[in-house]
C-alpha cells in the first residue's frame, strides 16, 4: 500500500471526528452523552443493512434488493411473532437470506449484470411483502414485543441494544472479511476476477454466498427496524437504499470492487448519519438535504476511485 | 535520403521493464522501413510512440525534421501517419465503410446527418485498393479474420487520399494471419504504395521483411543494436543480430533436460474444438516438457485454455493419470493437477492488489485453512520459502505483487501452481515481456521443476525457446498437429525445419 492509499483509508473517519466537532461548536447540546447515544442507535439499522451489501460491492456486483428485503423481513417478523414467539425472528432473517441467495444465482447462474439480477429480485420480493401483508401495515403487539424482542429495543449497561448488536455484527463480519477463506476470496474477485477463476476457484460460489450475506444482513435490519416501530409493513425501509450505498462509499470502499472493509462502512454510516442531524441542527430544510446527499455520494465516489486506472465508465 | 518521420534518443519505461531504451529510428520518403526483433524486443512500442499511444520519456519524434508531439492515433493520423495493429479493432458491429471511416464522419455530413451513401462509396474506393471484393455496406462481424485485416489496412491507407503531403503507414504484423496469396497481395500494394507514402513494417518472417523492405533496424531488448540496407542482409545474419548471442546450450540449461519416464500423466485422444483444433494426440509424460509451436490461428492457444479447462473440447478423450475427464470450468482442471501460466500475466495470472504471500496460496487457499480461520503464520512461512526458494527480489512477502518487476511476478505465478502441488504446468508465453536475465530463471525454475517430476507443456514465446526447453515439439497448422519432432539435447531440430511445418 502506498502512503497516500494509508492516507486515504484513514479520511473517513477524520472527516467524521471533523463534523461531529464542527457541529458540537455550533451548538454544545450535540455533545450531550443522551443525544449522542440517540444519535449512535439510530445509526444502526442503517449500518446493518449496509454491512451485507458491502461484501457485494466488494466483489464488484452490486444488490440493489436490500430495501424491499428489510420490509418483507419485517413483515415476516410481524406475521409469524403472534404464532411461533422468538422462531419469527430467524424466519424472517431466512427470508432475507433466500431473497439475497436468489440475486445471487440469477447472477451468476443466467450470466445476467447484479444490477439487473438484483433489481428484479426486489420486485419479487416487494410483491411478496405486498402478498403477505395484504398490503397493510401490521402492528405488533407490547406483549409479544416485550417477550421477544427485548433484544433489540432495551437497554444493556445503560447503552441501547441497538448499538451491541451493531458492535457485534462489525466484529464478527470484520472476523469474517480479514480472517476467512470468504474474506479472501471476495477481496480477490473484486480486484481481479479472471486470476481468481484461472487459480482454479469456483468463484460463483463466493459470489453467491456474498449475495445470500447480503440478503441476510437486510434481514437482521429489517427485523430490528420492525422491532423498533412496532410494526412491519411493506414500505418499512423504502427511503433506505440511497443511504446505504452511500455509507458504503462514503466510507471509502471502492464501488468498483476490492478495496474496502466493514468497518469503514460502519465510519460511513456514521458520517451519513452525523450529516442528516447536522443538517438538521443547522437548519437545512429536508429538501435540500437530498441535494447535500447527492454531492456527497459524488465527491465520495471521486475520491474513492483510482479513476486514473479505470478506461471506460458504465 | 531526408528523414520524413524520424524519432531521436527515445525511451519508454514500463512498471518492471524498460521497453525503449535510447532508440533512434528514421524512414525517408518513399522507403520501406523493416523492423525486426524477438517479441519484448520494442518494436511494437516503436510504432505506439510514432502512432501517438505512448508518449516517450524522453527523446523526441520528428516528422520532415521538426520536433512534432503526437498526442493520440487521431493526430497522428492527421499528420500523415496510420497504423495497422497487430490485434484488431474492428468495431464489429458496425458496417466495413463506417469502420474505415470511423472519427471522421464529418467528411460525410449533410444536413448534420451522415450521408451513407457517400460513406460507401468513398469506402468501395479504398476496398478497390486492397483489392477486396466486400460490399462497404456489410457488417465487420460477418468477414473472415483476415478479410478483416484487410480492411484494417485499407483503412490505413485512406489516409493517402486524405492527407496533403507525406504519409507513412505503420503496419504491426500485418502478415501474421494471411495467407500466402494475401501476402503477396499486399506486398503489391505496398510496392505501389511507395511512389506515395513511406512504411514502417514489423514482421516475425524474416524472409518477408527482407523481400520488401529497402532497409532494415534489428531491436533487441528495447535497443536498436542493427540497422542494415535489405541488399546487404541475409536471414542469418540478421537472425545473429536478433538474438545476439551464439546459441549455446548453456542458456536453456540443456544439460539438465530430462529423458522423459515412461509414465504417462496427460494422455490427449483425437481432441477438437469447432473451427480451433481437431485430431489432437499427444501423450504427456512425467518430467517431460512438450512444446508447442504453431503461428496465431494454428489453435495452439485454443489447446492449452482448453486444457486448463477455461474452454470445453467438442470431441475427443483427455485422460489424467489414466483416468478420463472432462473439465467444467478451471476448477476442474485444477483439481486434476493442471495449472496454467497464462501469457496474460496480470489479467490471468495474478490479483494486482494483493501481497504476494497472497498470491501464492491463491490457487491452494484450503492447505491454509484451519477450523475456518486462514492460517496468516503459515502462509507467510511458506511463501518465504519459495521467495528464497526461486530467487524472487521482493522487499517482503506482504507486498503488493503489481509493484514487482515482471520476471518476478512471473515467479510469483510459477509458485502460485508449486504451492497447489500441480503435476502439469501449462507455460503460455512464460518470458513475454521480461528481461533477458529474469528468462534465464524461469528456464532454470522449468528444470527445477521437470527435475522434481512435473510435467510441462510450452506456448514458447519465440521458436529458439521452444526448441532450447522441450524435449519433444509438436508443430501445429491450422489446428492440426503437423508435425511432431523429438528434440533431445544435442539433437534438436532446428527453426527452419519448424517453420516449415508451421506455414
Amino acid at each position: 500500500m502506498g502512503m497516500r492509499d494509508r492516507l486515504q483509508a484513514y479520511v473517513p473517519a477524520i472527516v467524521l471526528v471533523a463534523l461531529v466537532a464542527a457541529i458540537g461548536l455550533y451548538d454544545n447540546t450535540f455533545f450531550s452523552s443522551g443525544n449522542l447515544l440517540t444519535i449512535f442507535a439510530d445509526t444502526m439499522t442503517l449500518f446493518l443493512m449496509a454491512s451485507g451489501v458491502t461484501f457485494v460491492i466488494m466483489i464488484g456486483g452490486i444488490d440493489l434488493s436490500i430495501q424491499s428485503v428489510a420490509s418483507l423481513a419485517s413483515c415476516i417478523l410481524a406475521i409469524s411473532l403472534p404464532r411461533f414467539g422468538f422462531g419469527a425472528v430467524p424466519l424472517a432473517i431466512l427470508g432475507g437470506t433466500v431473497s439475497g441467495l436468489l440475486g445471487g444465482l440469477v447472477s451468476t447462474r443466467l450470466r445476467i449484470p447484479s444490477f439487473i439480477a438484483t433489481l428484479a429480485v426486489s420486485g419479487l420480493v416487494l410483491s411478496a411483502a405486498y402478498w403477505l401483508s395484504a398490503e397493510r401495515s401490521i402492528n405488533v403487539s407490547s406483549e409479544d414485543s416485550d417477550r421477544v424482542l427485548g433484544w433489540v429495543v432495551g437497554e444493556t449497561a445503560g447503552v441501547p441494544n441497538e448499538i451491541w448488536l451493531g458492535l457485534a455484527v462489525l466484529a464478527i463480519l470484520s472476523g469474517l472479511f480479514g480472517l476467512t477463506p470468504f474474506g479472501r476470496l471476495v477481496r480477490a474477485i473484486g480486484s481481479q476476477e479472471r486470476a481468481v477463476m484461472a487459480s482454479g476457484i469456483d468463484v460463483n460460489r463466493t459470489k453467491v454466498a456474498a449475495y445470500a450475506l447480503s440478503g441476510t444482513m437486510a434481514g437482521v435490519a429489517g427485523v430490528v427496524m420492525g422491532a423498533r416501530l412496532g410494526s412491519g409493513s411493506p414500505t418499512l425501509a423504502n427511503e433506505f437504499l440511497l443511504p446505504a450505498i452511500a455509507c458504503i462509499v462514503v466510507g471509502g470502499t471502492a464501488i468498483t470492487g476490492g478495496v474496502g472493509s466493514i468497518w469503514r462502512t460502519f465510519v460511513g454510516a456514521l458520517i451519513v448519519q452525523v450529516v442528516r442531524i447536522g443538517m438538521t441542527f443547522v437548519g437545512v430544510s429536508a429538501f435540500a438535504q437530498q441535494i447535500v446527499f447527492g454531492f456527497i455520494l459524488v465527491a465520495a465516489v471521486a475520491a474513492t476511485m483510482d479513476r486514473g486506472k479505470i478506461f471506460v465508465i458504465k | 535520403m531526408e528523414p520524413v518521420l524520424e524519432i531521436r534518443g527515445v525511451s519508454k519505461a514500463f512498471p518492471g521493464v524498460k521497453a525503449l531504451d535510447n532508440v533512434s529510428f528514421s524512414v525517408g520518403k518513399g522507403e520501406v522501413v523493416g523492423l525486426i526483433g524477438e517479441n519484448g524486443a520494442g518494436k511494437s512500442t516503436v510504432l505506439k510512440v510514432l502512432n501517438g499511444i505512448y508518449k516517450p520519456d524522453s527523446g523526441g519524434v520528428f516528422i520532415d525534421g521538426m520536433s512534432a508531439n503526437i498526442t493520440s492515433p487521431r493526430d497522428a493520423f492527421d499528420k500523415g501517419i496510420a497504423m495497422v495493429f497487430q490485434e484488431q479493432l474492428m468495431l464489429p458491429s458496425l458496417t466495413v465503410a463506417e469502420n474505415i471511416f470511423l472519427g471522421r464522419e464529418e467528411e460525410f455530413l449533410k444536413y448534420g446527418l451522415i450521408s451513407k451513401s457517400r460513406m460507401n462509396v468513398a469506402a468501395a474506393i479504398e476496398l478497390s485498393k486492397v483489392r477486396l471484393n466486400v460490399a462497404p455496406s456489410t457488417r465487420c462481424s460477418e468477414l473472415s479474420f483476415a478479410d478483416r485485416q484487410m480492411v484494417e489496412i485499407a483503412k490505413a491507407l485512406s489516409l493517402d487520399s486524405r492527407i496533403k503531403g507525406d504519409v507513412t503507414i505503420l503496419l504491426d504484423e500485418p502478415t501474421s494471419v494471411l495467407e500466402r496469396k494475401e501476402i503477396d497481395l499486399l506486398f503489391e500494394i505496398i510496392k505501389d504504395l511507395k511512389q506515395r507514402a513511406s512504411i514502417v513494417f514489423i514482421s516475425h518472417r524474416l524472409e518477408e521483411v527482407l523481400a520488401i523492405s529497402d532497409r532494415v533496424y534489428v531491436m533487441r531488448d528495447g535497443k536498436v543494436v542493427f540497422e542494415t540496407t535489405a541488399a546487404d542482409a541475409t536471414v542469418k545474419g540478421l537472425h545473429q543480430h536478433m538474438v545476439g548471442r551464439q546459441l549455446h546450450n548453456e542458456y536453456y540449461r540443456e544439460a539438465r533436460q530430462r529423458h522423459p519416464t515412461a509414465v504417462p500423466v496427460i494422455e490427449a485422444q483425437d481432441l477438437a474444438k469447432k473451427g480451433r483444433f481437431s485430431n489432437v494426440t499427444f501423450t504427456l509424460h512425467e518430467g517431460e516438457i512438450i512444446g508447442i509451436a504453431g503461428v496465431i490461428g494454428s489453435g495452439r492457444e485454443d489447446l492449452a485454455k482448453c486444457l486448463a479447462g477455461h474452454t470445453a473440447i467438442d470431441a475427443g478423450v483427455l485422460k489424467i493419470g489414466g483416468k478420463p475427464v472432462s473439465f467444467r470450468a478451471a476448477y476442474d482442471a485444477t483439481a486434476a493437477g493442471i495449472g496454467l501460466v497464462p501469457s496474460e500475466r496480470k489479467i490471468e495470472g495474478l490479483v494486482a492488489s494483493f501481497s504476494v504471500a497472497e498470491n501464492m496460496t491463491l490457487a491452494a487457499i484450503p492447505k491454509f485453512v484451519s477450523g475456518c480461520v486462514l492460517r496468516f503464520a503459515l502462509e507467510n512461512k511458506t511463501a518465504r520459502d519459495w521467495v528464497d526458494r526461486l530467487k524472487i527480489k521482493t522487499p517482503s512477502t506482504g507486498t503488493m505483487v503489481g509493484s514487482l518487476s515482471g520476471g518476478n511476478q512471473q515467479k510469483v505465478v510459477l509458485a502460485k501452481w508449486r504451492v497447489a502441488g500441480v503435476r502439469v504446468v501449462i507455460l503460455d508465453h512464460p518470458t513475454r515481456g521480461i528481461d533477458v536475465g529474469a528468462k534465464e530463471d524461469v528456464y532454470e525454475l522449468i528444470r527445477d521443476m521437470t527435475a522434481e517430476g512435473l510435467a510441462v507443456i510450452l506456448l514458447g514465446d519465440t521458436l529458439e525457446e521452444v526448441i532450447g526447453l522441450s524435449s519433444r515439439i509438436l508443430v501445429m497448422r491450422d489446428g492440426e498437429i503437423a508435425a511432431t519432432f523429438n528434440a533431445a539435447p544435442g539433437n534438436k531440430p532446428t527453426q527452419v525445419e519448424l517453420v516449415g511445418h508451421m506455414v
